[in-house]
Order: C-alpha cells, then structure tokens, then sequence
C-alpha cells in the first residue's frame, strides 16, 4: 500500500505489510504436491459404474472395424 | 485436517490433469487396434456362480499368503486380477480369468507382464522400491526373465481387460503373448456435461466408459459387479496403505514427497488403526484417497464387497470384512 498512500508525518514504528499478502508456503506445496501424486484413472462422482452411451449398446461398433 | 488428508481431497481433479493428456494420447494410438469390447464378457461365463475375487497387489497378498490359500481351496468364481498381481499369480500356479490394465505410463507398466527390453537394471528405481511385487525388488532382471517366460507360456489363456489408456507398449506385449484384450474407456469426467471428454471418447470408439475409482484395483472391482455381473465380490491384497514397519523410503510416492517437502516428508503420510488386524497401517495422500473413494462406491455398488485382505485401511460401512477362508468356502 505504500505505493498509494503517503502522510506528511513520520513514525516511530516500521509497519510490516499483512501477512495474507504474502504467497502462503503450505498451499503452495500442496499445489505442487497435486501436480505428483493421484491416481491412474480417475473417478467421477454420482455418475454410476458403467456408461454405456446414450441408447447405445457400448459393444463399440464406432467407426472402427470389429473383429 | 493434516497435510495428507487435505492433499487427499484435492486428487479427483489433480488426477484428471495429470493422467488425461497422456491417456487420450494413448487412446487415440490404441483406436486402430480395438477389436472386442468389454462388454462382450458380460453375457459369457467367467467363472463358476455369482462370486469373484479380485486380486490387487498390496503387501498383504504376501503377508498373508492369500494366494496359496485360494490355490488350496475349491474356490470356482470368476478370478480377476490386476497387472501388478499378475506375477504372482501365475508363479503360485494362479490363473487369473481376467487380468485388468489401465494405467497409461509409457515404460513402467509393461514390466508387469514381462519387459522384452529389459536387459539390465533399469534406471528408474521403482520396481526396486515398490511393495506390490517383492520379486522385482529383490533381482529385476531375473525377476523379469522369469515373468516373461510365464507370460508367454500362459499368454493364449489369458484375457485381458484393458483401458485404451494403457501405454501401446502395454498393448504390444499383450497381443505378441497371444492375450484376447477387451477394450473399455476410462470415465474423465461427468458425460452429461457440455464438452465431456468422455462422451467424445464414446463417439470415437463405440467403447463404454468405467468409473475407476482412481487405481487398477478398484476399476478390477468395478469390472467384477458391474460387467460380469458377480454379485458376490471378495478382494485380497487391497490394503491401500502399507505394513508397518516399513520404511518410507520404500513407498510409491517417496521420491516426490521428499523432493517436495525435504524432511518434512513425513507429514504426508497417514496413520489408521485397523482393529481388525489391531495394526496401524499407513498411507500417502494418494492411497488414502482411494479407500475414500471406494466406500462412496461399494454404498453404490450392486453386489456385497467382502474384504479378505486381512490387513490395510479399506473397511467401513459397505466393506464386509472377513477371512479368506469364509468367503471362499461360501462361495464354493
């Protein structure tokens, strides 16, 4: 803030800026931690176990040749 | 909340941005290969009756010897095993019905079937360091060789349930063992939303997509109620947690979370008493969120989970846990 706002006056005290302006450590490691560690497939919540596609059958006749 | 629950219940949405780039790359190489999908299982008989018995590859697979005791046993259910336990199974003479794959890593996960190309140690220390398959630790060469022997002996037996996200060299050693692979999508993301990665996967290959619930294991669970149908599903070596006493140097994640939190590492990590066992097991962030995410699925699941591990963090309300022995004898 000491950027915008000067007084015509001077103190006694030095005046530290807050601390939530500071980048806080513990949630920077965890955004690093989040980019390591998981899983090797993902899940997604409330959406059942097996989707087979809209009226679809899911046997995977698609654009691809069955054997 | 500790460091390593908070980090747990950030990892649904870290691992969809970690894994999905390189698993739809993988999809998109594997499309030209597809030939069955998974489906096609569901109305063949895998296995005797509505029973089947997953089998994950935790330590407890060796502690408590849960393979030689379903050997000896008159067990007839569907046996379903991930690629990691695939080893072990095939060296205690354990035939797995389906063996289940998913993980898209390029180079790690074709070890689990027998590396052709491994002739030396590798670099990477992570079959050294892992605790899912004590032979790797030990002599990975031999290890490997070995694997590869039974691999190719048992391959034409052998089926395969795996995601178009595993690697291509996943793929390769399957098809040259003369493995049949059954083809699913993992599920990415909500398939009602706009812009579903899922949906547009469907689209492009016909397959149906499966809710994995974040590890192999809990996709080999998935597979066992939701496609083959089994009604009755017992899992060993699940313990998502590891033994006690074992170094952390000896964990999955130890090398990124000692690079990422120096000696604080240990922070990561933790602890749950099993009254079950009366151990405290422990886990990383990682593990701990796949036991949250498999009790919210087994309140779901169409089908009674009894957990045989005999060991681990998975038990709660939808777990039933009981020894080996019971559930094989009942669903004899």
């Amino acid at each position: 803030m000491k950027q915008y706002l000067r007084g015509n006056y001077t103190l006694d005290v030095t005046i530290e800026e807050p601390a939530e302006d500071a980048p806080d450590a513990t949630e920077a490691f965890e955004r690093k931690a989040l980019s390591r560690l998981g899983g090797s497939i993902c899940f997604v919540s409330k959406k059942g176990f097996l989707w087979k596609g809209d009226g679809a059958n899911g046997s995977g006749a698609a654009d691809r040749q069955p054997a | 909340m500790d460091l390593g629950r908070r980090i747990a219940s950030q990892l649904d949405q870290a691992t969809f941005e970690r894994i999905a780039p390189l698993a739809l790359a993988n999809a998109e190489l594997n499309r030209p290969r597809i030939r069955r999908s998974i489906l096609d299982l569901t109305g063949t008989t895998v296995g005797e009756g509505d029973a089947a018995l997953v089998i994950a590859a935790g330590p407890s697979l060796h502690r408590r010897r849960s393979l030689e005791r379903l050997k000896s046993s008159r067990f007839g259910g569907a046996v379903v095993a991930v690629d990691g336990a695939l080893g072990a199974c095939l060296r205690q003479g354990v035939v797995p019905d389906l063996v289940v794959s998913v993980d898209p890593h390029g180079e790690r996960i074709v070890r689990w079937f027998g590396d052709p190309a491994l002739t030396a140690p590798s670099a990477d220390d992570y079959f050294r360091r892992q605790e899912m398959d004590p032979a790797h630790a030990r002599d990975e060469v031999t290890a490997n060789r070995e694997l590869l022997d039974l691999v190719n002996r048992h391959g034409p037996r052998l089926a395969v349930a795996i995601a178009t996200s595993a690697a291509p060299a996943v793929v390769d050693r399957c098809e040259t063992a003369g493995m049949a692979l059954h083809w699913w999508n993992p599920m990415y993301d909500d398939h009602d939303a706009p812009d579903s990665l899922s949906r547009r996967l469907h689209a492009s290959n016909g397959l149906p997509c499966l809710n994995g619930g974040g590890n192999v294991g809990t996709a080999a669970w998935v597979i066992a109620h939701a496609v083959l149908g089994k009604r009755r599903v017992g899992i060993v070596g699940m313990d998502l947690s590891y033994a006690p006493g074992t170094p952390y140097a000896r964990t999955q994640y130890y090398p990124e979370l000692k690079a990422l939190l120096g000696d604080r590492y240990a922070e990561a990590f933790v602890h749950i008493d099993n009254p079950h066992v009366n151990e405290t097991w422990f886990c990383d962030p990682a593990y701990y969120w796949f036991r949250d995410v498999f009790l919210e699925m087994a309140r779901e699941a169409n089908c009674r989970t009894y957990n045989c591990t005999e060991g681990g963090i998975l038990f709660g309300p939808g777990v039933e846990v009981t020894p080996l022995e019971r559930f094989l004898e009942e669903s004899a």
